[in-house]
């Protein structure tokens, strides 16, 4: 089914018809990053105005707090995921089924499928019903050590399908589905494992690519070339970082059975050699030693994303919440920048040791820009739209043909509850049209009132920008998840000026986990929801995941939201 | 893989049922999955002390859990919110509620806390905390 919001749009075509065309929009899906190299074509629907005089509704105040809150959005389905906390939920349509996979952070509950409490891992649910979501397996994360869950969690996860790996016959992938998990978070034996889920209901485990590391975080696996962006770190590895202890270990897992390292990278002033204790910062002080950023040695990176090889760039934020710096890379140039000879990219002049430690030289040589936010902000996501029409340049303007801009939606994450302690975080949208300067054009930003979001208990800001093309979406609306003041929609179809179009705020249930917070020598607990991710499957539903053990709400859009996304003839 | 989480796992399932014998709770579901409401008395809960008592004490006074979290997320979170919590779902005549018990990382709790679930939000509810200045006070 192409998409059940634009049945009315279609009502005209016969069943069949739109079949062909839900099959060609399935297929479409998977053809975008992470899966292929494919970027849609946005068209502008916008009038010369743009988003100047719309007579848009006013955006609703929220309900109290231990009510549902949703403007502009409508509830498909639900599933408690055992009541487990969410970090990341990913879909993939496999072979016509929908699988939802998500992350989990760390803890146990019960598991009702096998009757044993099992350590938060990774969930597997069947969402091809949206209205019926079938939990078909969980696969348990690391148990504790010590009678602590502090190393355990399986937080991300990855699925590409073994058809669009290269050199399916040779590596015998035909007509598998894999799974690519963090194995544990922070402490002294973590992994990441490649798991078989062609049937979801029965995963069996692969390999492990990398173990012995200190922490991992989200990783990005390009399924057509099967290239995967490892975030880990190893006290081993000699590299240096603030805060969270990662970089990128890249890995070719093509055959996912046998892991192919390519090579380490992170930040100037990370790799294993930099002088820490001398080193001056690269924007003030520039030398074959300086760091990039405010804090030395840089923050630790969150998540990268690349977009494959038709764009051949990698945007990676670094520092989540505090001392951020974003990176734009020539993707080629990280790949092939170790060797002295041969393929794009490759660098005549690197170093011997540039796969495990490389000198600044080496870093540099892929690096297009880097971009330091404030101390108070840091780099959590770093989610790029290219080629998005400007309403008002259609006309006029330099030759006077009509003008686009590629844009970096860029968030910082909230990490304090109750706000008490932090700045506000919010998320911004930067113009990389010229990508070797990046400049902030708009902010999307929540106000703490109405709603009174830091007198409810639980972290209130921005966390994650949405990774899913979704081509309906791309380039029409950016969907942000806000922790207590759940996932929140901007229509962008003016990225100068992004109206707020729809959101959704979870109500607490039993599961909900409180959380705590001591403010001028008082504690207090709440119940409040954390809306940790917002994803799309490639039918356009929207998934919202809880950080909070409160399970995954899974949305469509309505009213002013659904119109942002249509054709102009049918706004 | 390099863990024996098989072991442990089970061994932790099977700390479950003998658990699940003291705790007699009865099964409330909401959307599919359960979460398991008990009486827990009010006089074993008073003896767990922000501070003072350990994992093995507060198992041994309240038994099992019904949930573990640890939210040990980007290594950015403010102090003492990836502390684990236990969490055990109980049900009083003021209706249900949880009692939310988070331990540092000596594994000591150092916050404790009879949650309603009626009863919370932008008001809160009181937790009890280690001492101010002790090993396990709050910072945030």
């Amino acid at each position: 089914m192409f998409d059940i919001k634009f049945l009315g749009a279609v009502q005209g075509l016969g069943f069949s018809a739109l079949l062909a065309l839900g099959m060609v929009a399935q297929a479409r899906a998977q053809a975008y990053p992470p899966y292929g190299p494919d970027i849609p074509v946005i068209t502008n629907t916008e009038g010369a105005s743009g988003a100047y005089g719309k007579d848009l509704q006013k955006e609703p105040a929220p309900n109290p707090w231990n009510h549902e809150s949703i403007w502009n959005m409508r509830v498909e389905g639900y599933n408690d995921n055992q009541a487990r906390p969410i970090y990341q939920p990913l879909v993939v349509n496999q072979d016509g089924r929908e699988i939802l996979y998500t992350g989990n952070l760390a803890g146990t509950a019960l598991n009702p499928l096998t009757g044993v409490s099992e350590s938060n891992g990774t969930s597997i649910i069947d969402v091809t019903d949206v209205r019926s979501p079938r939990f078909l397996y969980h696969i348990p994360g690391p148990a504790p050590i010590a009678g602590s869950y502090a190393a355990a969690g399986a937080q991300m996860v990855r699925v590409c399908g073994g058809n669009t790996l290269p050199n399916a016959s040779t590596n015998g992938t035909s007509g598998h589905w894999y799974l690519l998990r963090a194995f544990g978070n922070a402490g002294a034996d973590e992994s990441h494992q490649i798991w078989d889920v062609t049937n979801p209901s029965a995963p069996k485990f692969v390999a492990t690519i990398i173990s012995g590391l200190s922490n991992t975080h989200k990783s990005w696996w390009e399924c057509d070339t099967g290239i995967a962006y490892l975030v880990a770190g190893s006290a081993a590895d000699g590299w240096q970082q603030s805060g969270s202890k990662q970089h990128l270990y890249i890995y070719d897992l093509s055959n996912p059975a046998k892991p192919t390292f390519i090579r380490q990278f992170g930040l100037v002033g990370q790799q294993p050699t930099a002088p820490v204790a001398t080193a001056q910062p690269c924007a003030t002080a520039p030398s074959d030693t300086c760091y990039e950023g405010t804090t030395n040695p840089p923050s630790g990176l969150h998540g990268p994303i690349s977009m494959g090889t038709t764009v051949n760039r990698i945007y990676i934020p670094y520092g989540v919440s505090t001392d951020g710096v974003i990176q734009i890379l020539d993707r080629s140039k990280v790949l092939n920048g170790c060797l002295t000879g041969g393929p794009v990219g490759s660098n005549p002049d690197a170093s011997a040791h540039c796969a495990n430690s490389p000198t600044q030289a080496d870093l540099l040589w892929p690096q297009i820009s880097w971009i330091t936010l404030n101390p108070e902000n840091g780099g959590h996501s770093s989610m790029p739209i290219f080629n998005v029409p400007i309403p008002e340049e259609q006309s006029n303007f330099l030759d006077e043909s009509p003008q686009s801009k590629s844009l970096l939606f860029v968030s910082s994450e909230a990490t304090a509850n109750n706000c008490y302690g932090q700045a506000p975080h919010d998320s911004w949208i930067l113009d990389i049209s010229s990508e070797t300067t990046p400049w902030p054009i708009a902010t999307l930003n929540v106000p703490q009132f109405p709603g009174n979001f830091c007198g409810k208990g639980a972290r209130f800001g921005a966390h994650a920008v949405t990774e899913a093309i979704y081509p309906p979406y791309y380039g029409k609306i950016i969907s942000v998840s806000w922790f207590n003041a759940g996932v929140r929609i901007w229509d962008i179809r003016d990225p100068k000026n992004p109206k707020p179009v729809a959101y959704y705020i979870q109500a607490p249930t039993a599961n909900t986990e409180s959380s705590c917070s001591t403010i001028n020598g008082v504690t207090k607990c709440f119940n409040a929801t954390m809306n940790d991710y917002v994803e799309y499957d490639d039918r356009g539903y929207i998934y919202a995941a809880d950080r909070a053990g409160t399970g995954v709400t899974i949305l469509s859009l309505t009213g002013e939201a659904r119109a942002a996304i249509l054709p102009q003839s049918d706004q | 893989m390099n863990r024996n989480w098989f072991v442990n796992t089970a061994a932790f399932a099977l700390s479950c049922v003998a658990a699940s014998a003291a705790y007699a709770g009865e099964q409330v579901t909401k959307s599919g999955t359960a979460s398991t409401v008990g009486t827990i008395s009010n006089q074993k809960l008073a003896q767990v002390m922000p501070g003072m008592s350990t994992k093995a004490q507060v198992q041994a006074l309240l038994g099992t859990p019904w949930r573990i979290v640890q939210f040990n997320d980007c290594g950015e979170a403010m102090d003492h919110q990836s502390d684990e919590t236990w969490d055990y779902r109980g049900k009083d005549s003021n209706g249900t509620y949880r009692v939310h018990i988070e331990f540092d990382g000596h594994d000591v709790a150092h916050l404790v806390a009879k949650i309603p679930d009626s009863v919370a939000g932008d008001q809160g509810t009181a937790a009890k905390i280690a001492p101010t200045g002790s090993q396990t006070a709050m910072k945030m």
